[in-house]
């Protein structure tokens, strides 16, 4: 009976449901996991990247630009970071969206763009994919770290249907579920920026489907207010900022253990 | 009356030794009465580009900004900033955009570019109101006083000049080239762009 309502976008099955914006969420609980941890003086976003491999080229996420491997985390403003689970392709085209509303608002105000603003733009055009005929919706939820002189540092997650809300700790994609009991129990009002970086990368640690953590699978980033100038500074770790971080947290996990042959 | 000459104010940008300078005068004026001694029409685009905006008032503020956009998209995509051959032709399509309606402004802009083997060289360039892109070997010159800066250029400059030679050489050409002209003056502001510094002097000028 739900295939004669499931095909189409813009149609309530008799139940009330709209399925294909049900088929994108599930979509995105299947991709590669992102986390974002608010604290007092900045928020932390960790990313699972699933587009790996030996012959991967990686070498423009070495050096060069602002940091990430352009999978998952993004920056999209210079006082907003993006983390994005789901369809990469719609992905990019909503960080690009993202991008210029962010610049535009920039133009016409003189101030940088506020977070919850930010969220909303790209919620109105999602919403507006679940009720115009003829399109899919968007297969992409985003978490949005950023901040503003209004409400300070800010955590929000959009999802595909164009609903949005504000987060302390939450987490997107493949195992959301356990991340988030897991921040649940973990998570303490007044935390500093030191303490969410290494809550973030053991709830991650915990939830990748993969026994090694390393810049090979990871990506993270941390949005603080500079101590000199008082301006956001949005920091996107290199893989080797990503390993040495791995290594002082004591999480390095040894990937040539993994490559070796049973014995 | 001109349109070019409503707010008045000058710009001009010289090449030194692996050093450029770029320099504008401080009035905004409404014709013949004058209304700010503080009116910048110079403004940093990159760590190693300087974009000045002689021309209608209004439009230095709005290409200002309109700037800040493209740089700043340019910017976030690219993973890289700008350099300003690229800076150049970005200003000259975004002035062409506008053919039939065009912003009232004669951009100058002065840089260093990055060369293969890692150094820098000197870049300077100037288009007209529709973006039609003038890139000198010596220097470039646009506003109400372009007439002028062209005749004391043309007298001082020389080839080859270290940067505090280039600040001396374009200080006296705009100092005494604005002196010459009623909508030009009230100050001016001198960068000297190097490879490891920026160098800017605000220089006291007749207020007459």
């Amino acid at each position: 009976m739900a295939r004669r309502y499931d095909s189409r976008t813009t149609i309530f099955s008799p139940e009330g449901r709209l399925y294909q914006i049900e088929y994108a969420m599930e979509a995105i609980s299947h991709a590669g996991t992102v986390l974002g941890v608010l604290a007092k003086d900045g928020v932390v976003l960790a990313a699972e990247k699933k587009v790996t491999g030996k012959l991967l080229d990686l070498a423009g996420a070495k050096e060069g630009g602002y940091g990430g491997s352009g999978e998952k985390i993004f920056l999209l403003n210079s006082n907003v970071i993006g983390g994005v689970a789901g369809l990469t392709a719609d992905a990019n085209s909503l960080i690009n969206y993202a991008r210029t509303a962010a610049q535009k608002h920039l133009l016409t105000y003189n101030d940088d763009i506020p977070v919850e603003v930010l969220a909303q733009r790209l919620c109105d055009m999602k919403q507006g994919y679940t009720q115009f005929g003829g399109l899919r919706p968007f297969g992409v939820s985003l978490l949005y770290a950023g901040y503003d002189p209004h409400y300070q540092f800010q955590l929000y997650h959009s999802d595909p249907s164009g609903n949005y809300s504000g987060w302390k700790a939450t987490c997107i994609g493949a195992n959301n579920g356990t991340a988030q009991s897991l921040l649940k129990q973990e998570y303490k009002d007044d935390i500093e920026i030191k303490d969410a970086i290494s809550l973030v990368l053991r709830v991650m640690s915990k939830t990748m489907d993969s026994t090694t953590l390393g810049s090979e699978k990871l990506e993270f980033a941390v949005l603080t207010l500079d101590p000199e100038t008082k301006a956001p500074k949005a920091k996107i770790y290199r893989p080797a900022e990503i390993d040495a971080l791995l290594q002082s947290e004591g999480l390095k996990k040894d990937e040539d253990a993994e490559m070796k042959p049973a014995q | 009356m001109s349109i070019m000459e409503n707010n008045g104010g000058s710009v001009i940008a010289m090449v030194g030794k692996e050093c450029v300078a770029i320099a504008c005068d401080l009035r905004l004026g409404n014709q013949a009465l004058g209304v700010s001694s503080d009116f910048q029409k110079i403004f940093p685009v990159t760590d190693r580009i300087f974009l000045g905006l002689p021309g209608l008032g209004t439009d230095v503020t709005t290409l200002k900004e309109l700037f800040r956009f493209r740089v700043n998209m340019y910017t976030i995509k690219e993973e890289r900033e700008i350099e300003p051959e690229t800076f150049a032709h970005l200003v000259s399509s975004t002035l062409y955009e506008h053919r039939f309606g065009p912003y009232f402004i004669e951009p100058v802009m002065a840089g260093l570019s990055k060369t293969p083997s890692g150094g820098f060289k000197p870049f300077i360039a100037a288009t007209d109101l529709i973006g039609c892109l003038n890139f000198a070997k010596d220097f470039v010159v646009a506003g109400t006083a372009s007439s002028k800066l062209f005749g004391v250029a043309e007298g001082l400059w020389e080839p080859d000049l270290e940067p505090e030679d280039l600040f001396e050489t374009i200080s006296q050409t705009i100092m005494n080239a604005v002196d010459r002209d009623a909508y030009s003056g009230w100050g001016c502001i001198v960068h000297v762009i190097t490879k490891d510094q920026i160098v800017t002097r605000t220089l006291k000028a007749r207020m007459d």
